[in-house]
């Protein structure tokens, strides 16, 4: 332990406030936003680097993840060559709008979207946002936290007016188009809506850093479905925090798929706040090659009959590493509750590893809470049983891995499953069988 | 009758049942405070041998160099006064065989925490530590006749020096932690277990500590070694008297089973509610042993303890199977540690809470697997039962695989008792009272199981007691 407290941990780029005058310009910031970032700015410059000996932080180096001082600088004033549009290749309804910098291009909202008064604009757009943006993710969240709240340069609300029922998902295409990308996504599902949101990070090239927020906000008997759908270039490298405030009787079910990139920390959660509010998070994971992958999970149920389940699987071959920590909590004055976690591991070769931390932190003692963690390796007798059958091993080996992540898959809700298996086939597909 | 105040403090009564204390008596007292003058002083009065006082004096320095802990309780380790403590206290000069022999002053206390009635009971051997001396020592003869070595440590140390140079340290080196180089810097007292190869020792070995000085750390050192194809068992118990200001008991307990050993190592710990108990155990496990602690931890303000097993031989199994109650602000930061460094090793943890009133119960843990420990399998249980509406229930469980082909599962569940269980007993004409009673027991029940039968019947009562209060 001890030797923890003495390691590096990459200092945390410094960003000067001419610097981010220039980005609040050119970003046609209203006053209250360019004050926003500033206090966002304050509270960067005042955060200490990750601290390593928190589980939060030890399995993943944060200057793997954070940007080149120069780099960011540069994207802060607007000097870095315009990203190429991208326009994504992965096989879905279609994509509703890219998010980058300068804002967003919206190539194509359903018309049931568009005739149900759904607001999807670049943040900055829209004045009154400065009363909610960074109401679920505070700058003082940690320092990755407070740089997207300073720096964002690709922000988008959503808003999904009060009672509004979509049938199709809207799919917001993030692309890690430059050197250093910083989007900021907030969705607000007001009162009995309903909807489902695909934020698909994609695209870069080795080197691209990523620091994208998402806030989801929930009202009393809304739902949203959250899809972190991870299709990075190889050698991208990124963090993403998304948190969800979920109020009375409303529903958040977040699908995180990590699927590309060098490496990734995400940090996902939600907040119960009202009774009767429920929170899912599923996660499927692959890694292969030396890809490192950090999933972080919060819980955190602060109301009466708040429940929350939670499955992520991940599967990891190569060289690859995966790390996952999840939190339960259960306030004090949160009876009657209900929680529970999962995190299996499948290691499909030999340098090949997985660390899991599920904890649990509870403070009322009217509950029901349990966790389960496993790691590991494939069972040889279905490969054998495969292989009998005139299969080759690798394609035995994605079949089982197929059927491994298979009951996440099956939690999927039906409109969105086809999507995600494609997403994840595709990804199987491509996935070399390594060294045994 | 609500479920609030049907279960009443553990240690409620405390004071009258265990709390008394002798007044203080002691023939060498140092003052209150640590630097290497005392440290210098405890070697040179217990006669070491030059590589002790060394060993010493550079556990001191490791000490004052090593920050505390980042991790754990910040708050209740921030009120660890390192000023504020005794480093030594001895509180007779001589070393008793002979129950008679025991100055009467020292025996009434062990009277009334029954030691003689241990005696009585054929265990083998009764090394009790009051302060930081043992006073009392004995063991069975056909134990000295199998060559089985059971002594205090500092005995150990002058008798049997080359075996404790051998190994002493070996297992926890004093720059392990902050608390085992403070440790290293000022032990006294402790077991010193050496079993023969091809020795079995049939009849459990037992010591019964006590801390009496106000304000006096107790720094006992345990070393136990088990030769080839050996086993012992070994059983300490702690009660405290109760005193108001805080105390610090920092032991550290090292355990090397070697080929085809087998250790067990039973601790029923019930410090007083101000006592800090900051212990550092752990287990050198060699091809094919077994080592197994048996670990309930009842007392004390602030417990951090995580008994750990190295399973350094191949098929090495390690075993820890615990229970924590956490009664009114006291945190129980218990756990267990198996760390897999050898192929086809083992490990099993099963881990029991209750937390009860402002009480809080965490379970801590690690299992790590080396690259190369292939076809390793462990399996952690976590079970945490809550009881009052303020008590808390924590899991923080690492798990470090760098080995593909191996098996870990981790689970974990926390549930307060349960109303259709208590429906049910009530429903069969059981008072309230007993039947929770009647449910906690289920709930321990696979850990007193474990116990011998004194100290099973004593965990009973224990648990009884905090009932007891409850009715009404």
């Amino acid at each position: 332990m001890a030797e923890l407290a003495t390691v590096t941990t990459g200092a945390l780029p410094p960003v000067n406030a001419h610097d981010l005058a220039a980005l609040s310009e050119r970003q046609g910031d209203s006053e209250p936003l360019a004050r926003l970032r500033r206090a966002a700015l304050d509270s960067y410059l005042g955060q200490a680097n990750p601290d390593r000996v928190r589980h939060l932080w030890r399995y993943t180096d944060p200057a793997r993840l954070l940007p080149d001082p120069a780099a960011l600088a540069t994207e802060l004033r607007g000097e870095s060559p315009p990203p190429l549009t991208l326009v994504p290749d992965i096989p879905t309804h279609g994509v509703s709008a890219l998010i980058q910098p300068g804002g967003v291009e919206t190539l194509r909202l359903s018309r049931e979207a568009r005739e149900a008064g759904v607001v999807l604009e670049a943040l900055g757009d829209v004045p009154a946002v400065v009363r909610i943006l960074g109401s679920v993710v505070p700058a003082d969240h940690g320092p990755f936290e407070a740089l997207n709240l300073a720096a964002w340069s690709a922000g988008a609300l959503l808003r999904i007016p009060r009672g509004v029922q979509l049938d199709r998902p809207i799919h917001l295409s993030v692309p890690a188009g430059s050197a250093v990308s910083v989007p900021r996504l907030l969705v607000l599902v007001e009162a009995g809506a309903r909807a489902t949101v695909i934020e698909e990070h994609m695209g870069g090239e080795a080197g691209h850093r990523v620091n994208g927020v998402s806030e989801l906000i929930v009202e009393p008997g809304a739902r949203l479905d959250h899809v972190l759908l991870q299709r990075w270039s190889a050698g991208v490298a990124g963090h993403l925090t998304q948190r969800a405030r979920v109020e009375r009787d409303g529903h958040v079910h977040t699908l995180v798929t990590s699927f590309g990139g060098a490496t990734l920390k995400a940090d996902l959660g939600s907040f119960l706040v009202g009774e009767g509010a429920h929170s899912e998070i599923l996660g499927l994971a692959v890694g292969e090659g030396r890809q490192h992958l950090d999933h972080h999970t919060v819980h955190e149920h602060r109301a009466r009959h708040t429940s929350s389940n939670l499955d992520v699987r991940v599967a990891v071959t190569g060289r690859a590493n995966s790390a996952y920590t999840g939190l339960i909590r259960i306030e004090e004055q949160a009876a009657h509750c209900e929680a529970y976690q999962q995190n299996r591991n499948l290691l499909l070769s030999r340098r090949a590893r997985a660390e899991s931390i599920p904890e649990l932190e509870i403070l009322n003692h009217d509950v029901s809470c349990s966790h389960g963690a496993t790691v590991a390796p494939m069972d040889e007798e279905p490969l054998f049983y495969l292989q009998s059958r005139g299969m080759s091993r690798d394609e035995a080996m994605r079949l089982a891995v197929r059927g491994f992540l298979d009951p996440v898959l099956q939690q999927v809700p039906g409109g969105l499953r086809e999507d995600v298996t494609r997403a994840l086939e595709d990804r199987i597909a491509r996935m070399g069988g390594g060294p045994r | 009758m609500t479920a609030d105040n049907v279960i009443q403090g553990l240690n409620e009564d405390y004071e009258s049942r265990y709390g008394f204390h002798d007044p203080e008596d002691y023939l060498v007292k140092a003052p209150k405070g640590l630097g290497h003058r005392i440290v210098e002083e405890i070697s040179r009065y217990k006669g070491e041998p030059d590589w002790m006082r060394r060993f010493r004096h550079e556990a001191l320095d490791t000490f004052l160099a090593k920050p505390m802990p980042r991790w754990g309780n910040q708050e209740l380790l921030g009120e660890v006064d390192f000023a504020d403590i005794h480093y030594y206290v001895k509180p007779t000069d001589r070393q008793s065989r002979d129950w008679e022999d025991v100055p009467d002053k020292i025996k009434e206390t062990f009277d009334r925490l029954g030691v003689p009635e241990a005696e009585r009971k054929f265990l083998a051997g009764v090394s009790a530590q009051y302060e930081s001396e043992v006073v009392y020592h004995s063991i069975k003869e056909d134990l000295e006749k199998q060559g089985v070595v059971f002594l205090d440590m500092d005995s150990g140390l002058r008798e049997y020096e080359d075996l404790v140079r051998e190994h002493f340290a070996t297992v926890i080196p004093p720059t392990d932690n902050k608390f085992a180089s403070l440790n290293s810097a000022v032990w006294s007292g402790g077991s010193f277990i050496y079993v023969p190869p091809h020795t079995r020792v049939d009849i459990p070995l037992q010591a019964y500590f006590r801390i009496n000085a106000e304000n006096m750390g107790q720094f006992e050192r345990t070393l136990i070694i088990a030769d080839e194809g050996s086993s012992v068992h070994y059983i300490e118990g702690c009660t405290a008297p109760v005193y108001a200001t805080d105390s610090l008991h920092s032991a550290v307990v090292e355990l090397i089973a070697k080929k085809g050993a087998r250790i067990r190592y039973t601790t029923i710990q019930n410090w007083s509610t101000n006592v800090f108990n900051l212990v550092t155990k752990r287990a050198v496990a060699h091809e094919d042993a077994v080592v197994e602690w048996v670990d309930g931890n009842l007392g004390s303000k602030f417990t951090m303890k995580y008994p750990c097993v190295y399973l350094v031989g191949e098929r090495a199994h390690g075993e820890v199977l615990s229970i924590a109650f956490a009664g009114d602000d006291q945190h129980q930061d218990a756990g267990a540690k198996m760390i897999h460094a050898a192929p086809n090793t083992t490990s099993r943890i099963i881990a029991k809470s209750i937390s009860k009133g402002r009480g809080r119960s965490s379970y801590r843990g690690l299992i790590k697997v080396h690259k190369g420990a292939r076809g390793c399998k462990t399996n952690v249980e976590c079970d945490a039962l809550l009881i009052d509406e303020t008590s808390r229930s924590d899991t923080y469980p690492t798990m470090e695989i760098a080995e593909q082909d191996v098996r870990i599962e981790h689970e974990a569940r926390v549930s307060k008792l349960a109303d259709e269980q208590l429906f049910y007993l009530q429903s069969r004409g059981i008072d309230p009272d007993q039947a929770r009673l009647m449910i906690v027991n289920g709930f321990i029940e696979p850990f007193v199981r474990e116990l011998p039968m004194e100290y099973a019947v004593e965990l009973n009562r224990l648990i009884e007691l905090e009932m007891e209060g409850s009715v009404g």
